[in-house]
């Protein structure tokens, strides 16, 4: 067995909407476990579950069946409130539409994290200051997101996600509004961050792009795990659903 | 917590939509500067009355005649020097001081304007006491003095009564006599006292020989008793002029009783004001609650990326609460600003039509009260908005375009 602990759990997963008098089951008992340290891509096409199953992960969501551990806490009971306050420390989102907030500077993007954790406001902008130098925007610190090309606004979207240190990050199609060679460096900052043992979630329909990056694999298909890849020495290999 | 950040992120949510904001802050404004200008002048006249509460009119009781007339020129029921004697002889009764009322045409090239004459006692100080005025010209007049008079204070200045103001010594005509100007009453603060004559009751008498009685009398009382005085005098009156109780053709009235029912009626005038402000207070928090809720179905994508960094629900309400108390608050500082320039504007206009005694009165609560006010009610309208925003499901926020 690997000696990594669990961070994320899920068990027998499901996520259910009724749509007028259909039921959609968008995820339909998923059941894996994400290791510290682990990259994971979870593919699928359109419709297979994969938003809803990152929306889950990321606790943003609670599931209509089964449980989900995150970092060996069951959170499908927790308030709203609580919720909020374990994704704001453990969880960092990066979104395919980057979603800052188009009111405030880069640094306050990246600071608003922290304000949701009542981090002291000098630590707040001096943490700020130095995730944006890690992204490598620090001329761009006062600039407003429409001041920013689609890259550097991803970068800073990936230092506000980095700015609670969190354990998780979760990347929904993080290169999908980016051209490749933009896109490749955002994804040397995931790497990055993976590579200091942190854990690395990513949702995409890109195969290259999972394939290229990440460790493990999940395929999704109609709201189920597929299949399995794991990286190995010897290229891709498929291994068994997880159950 | 309102952080740092907070604020800023609400100034400029209001800045970036800033037609919406100003006219939402100026549907605010417009009750709060409707209550400020209301509230500061009714504290005005509140202390205006005041100041003849404790102040040198309080001891006065007036006695006037009942008439079909103008009060004081109706000859039909005159107040007799009889009368002025048994009200002397009333317990409770200090001075007594009987007035004579007439009306003049006065003359200037171009100019014929009619004033009322005020035949006084100028030895007994009662009058100027009631009127708390005092010889702001010139000197007061004597008993003796004849072909010599003292004038509101109107008469000094150009176009307010006559086309060109008179000074000391210049002649005023009255019933064909030339009479010299000796001095000038102080302000009493309304164009038609401040734009009467006084002679002395001798000289008065014999410019106007018709005006056999008084058209008031001014009584100076036992301060502590002034209720009991008043009922004195009345039984005196009614002896000396042989009436029943019930059938009195005068009427004798404290200054206190006329300003309680003058205060009384003020304070409906000006509830009755300030209720009609604050629906328009509250016509604009149904305004106020709609920008809110434009804000935040605009934001709900917004919302949804807060959450989901972590803001709770708690948080991304007090955020949009926030957002609408600010509003209010803006609106309500503005609102004073805007009613503190009107009200003094509107001071100097009434001082220059002569009612110089509506001047406004400001209280560092009157000020604090109607920010306070208009922030509550930002708040308030900001509820119901938040509330929403602050349960806003975050995956679909997220999905919201």
């Amino acid at each position: 067995m690997d000696e990594k602990k669990n961070i994320i759990v899920l068990k027998d997963v499901a996520k259910h909407y009724s749509m007028g008098h259909t039921i959609i089951k968008a995820v339909n008992g998923i059941n894996l476990k994400i290791k510290e340290g682990d990259f994971v891509a979870i593919m699928g096409p359109s419709g297979s579950g994969k938003s809803t199953a990152m929306n889950l992960i990321g606790s943003l969501d609670v599931p209509t069946k089964g449980e989900i551990y995150l970092d060996n806490h069951n959170i499908c009971h927790l308030s709203e409130s609580d919720l909020a306050q374990v994704r704001g420390r453990k969880i960092g989102f990066i979104f395919q539409q980057f979603n800052l907030i188009p009111n405030l500077t880069a640094k306050e993007n990246v600071m608003l994290p922290m304000i949701f954790q009542e981090v002291k406001e000098a630590e707040r902008e001096e943490r700020a200051q130095k995730l944006l130098e890690t992204v490598e925007l620090k001329e761009r610190i006062n600039h407003y997101p429409s001041e920013l090309s689609g890259g550097e606004q991803q970068r800073v979207a990936i230092a506000r996600a980095l700015a609670n240190d969190p354990e998780v990050i979760l990347a929904d199609e993080p290169t999908g509004n980016l051209d490749t060679k933009t896109g490749e460096k955002v994804m040397d900052f995931l790497n990055k961050f993976n590579e200091k043992g942190k854990t690395v979630v990513m949702v995409t329909h890109d195969n290259e792009l999972a394939q290229g990056h990440a460790k493990i694999i999940y395929w999704l298909k109609d709201g189920k795990i597929n299949k399995i890849t794991k990286k190995g020495k010897s290229g891709w290999k498929s291994i068994k659903n997880g159950k | 917590m309102i952080s740092k950040e907070s604020v800023k992120y609400s100034i400029k949510n209001l800045k970036k939509r800033k037609g919406r904001s100003l006219l939402t802050i100026i549907s605010i404004l417009f009750g709060i500067t409707t209550i400020f200008i209301f509230v500061s002048f009714g504290l005005g006249i509140y202390s205006y009355v005041n100041n003849f509460v404790t102040g040198s009119t309080a001891d006065k009781i007036t006695i006037m005649p009942k008439g079909s007339g103008v009060p004081g020129l109706d000859q039909t029921f005159a107040l007799t020097e009889n009368d002025v004697r048994a009200i002397e002889r009333t317990p409770g009764v200090y001075q007594v001081e009987g007035m004579k009322w007439g009306v003049t045409e006065i003359y200037q090239p171009g100019a014929r304007k009619y004033a009322f004459v005020v035949g006084y006692d100028p030895e007994k100080t009662m009058l100027l006491e009631w009127g708390s005025v005092q010889i702001e010209k010139g000197r007061n007049l004597k008993t003796e003095d004849r072909d010599m008079v003292v004038l509101g204070y109107n008469y000094m200045f150009d176009d307010k009564i006559l086309p060109k103001g008179l000074d000391i010594n210049d002649k005023i005509r009255i019933n064909e006599r030339d009479l010299t100007v000796i001095g000038f009453f102080s302000s009493i603060g309304n164009p038609a006292d401040d734009s009467q004559i006084y002679l002395s009751n001798d000289f008065f008498s014999e410019l106007f020989p018709e005006v056999v009685g008084y058209g008031m009398i001014l009584v100076r009382a036992d301060i502590s008793e002034l209720d009991r005085v008043v009922e004195n005098i009345e039984k005196s009156l009614r002896q000396s002029r042989g009436l029943e109780e019930g059938k009195e053709d005068f009427t004798v009235s404290s200054f206190k009783d006329m300003l309680e029912s003058y205060t009384s009626a003020l304070d409906i005038i000006i509830g009755f004001i300030v209720m009609i402000a604050l629906i328009s207070v509250l016509v604009s928090a149904i305004n106020t609650a709609n920008t809110m809720v434009t804000s935040v179905l605009e934001r709900t994508k917004e919302i949804g990326v807060m959450k989901s960094i972590g803001a709770r629900n708690s948080e991304i309400f007090k955020l949009f609460l926030f957002e609408s108390s600010l509003l209010g608050f803006l609106a309500g500082v503005l609102g004073v600003i805007l009613g503190a320039t009107l009200t003094l504007i509107g001071e100097t206009i009434l001082f220059q039509l002569g009612y110089g005694f509506l001047k406004p009165s400001y209280s560092f609560w009157l000020f604090l009260g109607c920010i306070l006010f208009a922030t509550i009610t930002g708040a308030l309208s900001g509820i119901f908005p938040a509330l929403n925003a602050a349960r806003t499901n975050p995956v679909k926020a997220l999905r919201y375009e």
